[in-house]
């Protein structure tokens, strides 16, 4: 496959998991793009050297990940907490029985904008349903520590989110 | 109780990606461009220091002054090339693929960090030495009496205004590189995990 097969397959397997990500790094909407096109560059030219050292799916979030850092290394804005210090920390813009997927959304994006780097990343792979061994691919931890990961997680989201609406 | 992987899946796209390879060939084109401007500018720069300085020899505008502005040109060439050299990695790195992401993470932080660290050598000691050495042309025509009481005092401000802008410059360096060496060892201790 040349580098533009590759890039348009990339494209329509991950195209809308790259929005998403976008989405979630950056909430305002210029930035967002610029971040996206960025991806959409440093994958197409990525292309001219991948020979199949790993799977697509790994590589194409690879891509976008790093780019995703390299931005927020250069802009270094906001203050960043661990998943630990994420999970004790009061939540009190969260409304108890908030309703709608839109809001619902918008509190996982700024949660995940607020973890710090690789729990970010998990956070956002697990919601896009991969599994940990692919995490590790990507992210560079062990398998054992994106499992741990992968379990925080998913105590916040049930306390944040599923027992709020429970209630 | 709500999927929250569905909902994460199924929200609404924007229509603001590039979705045709001309449009990412066209970036890729105006990405190059760019470089080359930036290349340009500094490359002007340079060019222009030079001229003004090698006019001002020639013209023996300063003739005790003639080695430390030549040191001055060779300091200003020094920096440009380890500014330009240290600022094209940082666009879009040909490993941005392959390697995980925590692994690039740390790369760019220990690039970060090392090009911080050594600031006082490639950006502060090529600019002071020619400033020492003019200095000290400066001090001797004071003490020799070919400079008036007026030019001692002009110098005291200049050297005072000298020493908090150099220190500022290396407390910023200093601090950036603590940040990003303890960002550095948070991310080692994870690959430890």
């Amino acid at each position: 496959m040349t580098q533009d097969e590759h890039y348009l397959r990339a494209m329509a397997e991950f195209g809308p998991a790259l929005a998403r990500l976008a989405r979630t790094y950056e909430a305002d909407a210029d930035q967002r793009r610029d971040l996206l096109q960025d991806v959409h560059l440093a994958l197409w030219r990525s292309f001219a050297g991948f020979a199949g050292q790993c799977s697509l799916r790994t590589w194409v979030y690879r891509v976008a990940h790093n780019v995703a850092i390299s931005t927020r290394l250069r802009r270094r804005k906001a203050r960043l907490v661990s998943l630990e210090a994420l999970d004790e920390l009061a939540a009190p813009d969260d409304p108890e029985g908030a309703v709608g997927n839109a809001h619902l959304l918008a509190r996982l994006q700024t949660l995940i904008r607020r973890l710090t780097p690789p729990d970010d990343q998990v956070m956002l792979l697990y919601l896009e349903d991969l599994d940990a061994a692919s995490i590790a691919e990507i992210t560079g931890l062990s398998a054992g520590a994106v499992a741990t990961r992968i379990h925080r997680i998913k105590q916040l989201l049930s306390r944040r989110f599923l027992e709020g609406e429970a209630s | 109780m709500t999927d929250l992987k569905t909902v994460w899946k199924s929200q609404e796209m924007e229509g603001n990606a590039m979705t045709s390879l001309a449009e990412v060939r066209a970036r890729a084109a105006r990405f190059q461009t760019g470089i080359r401007w930036r290349n340009v500018a500094l490359y002007a720069y340079s060019a222009i220091s030079i001229l003004v300085s090698l006019r001002l020899i020639a013209r023996g505008a300063f003739p005790d002054m003639r080695y430390p502005i030549m040191l001055t040109v060779i300091a200003h060439l020094l920096v440009l090339w380890q500014v330009n050299r240290r600022i094209t990695a940082r666009g879009l790195p040909g490993d941005v693929a392959g390697q995980p992401a925590l692994d690039f993470h740390r790369q760019q932080l220990e690039r970060q960090a090392h090009g911080l660290s050594r600031a006082w050598l490639w950006y502060m000691l090529p600019m002071l030495v020619p400033f020492l050495w003019e200095l000290g042309i400066m001090l001797n025509r004071i003490q020799s009496g070919q400079a008036g009481p007026e030019s001692a005092r002009i110098l005291a401000v200049f050297v005072g205004v000298a020493v908090l802008f150099w220190t500022a410059v290396l407390l910023a360096f200093s601090r950036a590189a603590i940040r990003t060496q303890l960002q550095i060892e948070r991310l080692n201790a994870l690959k430890a995990e």
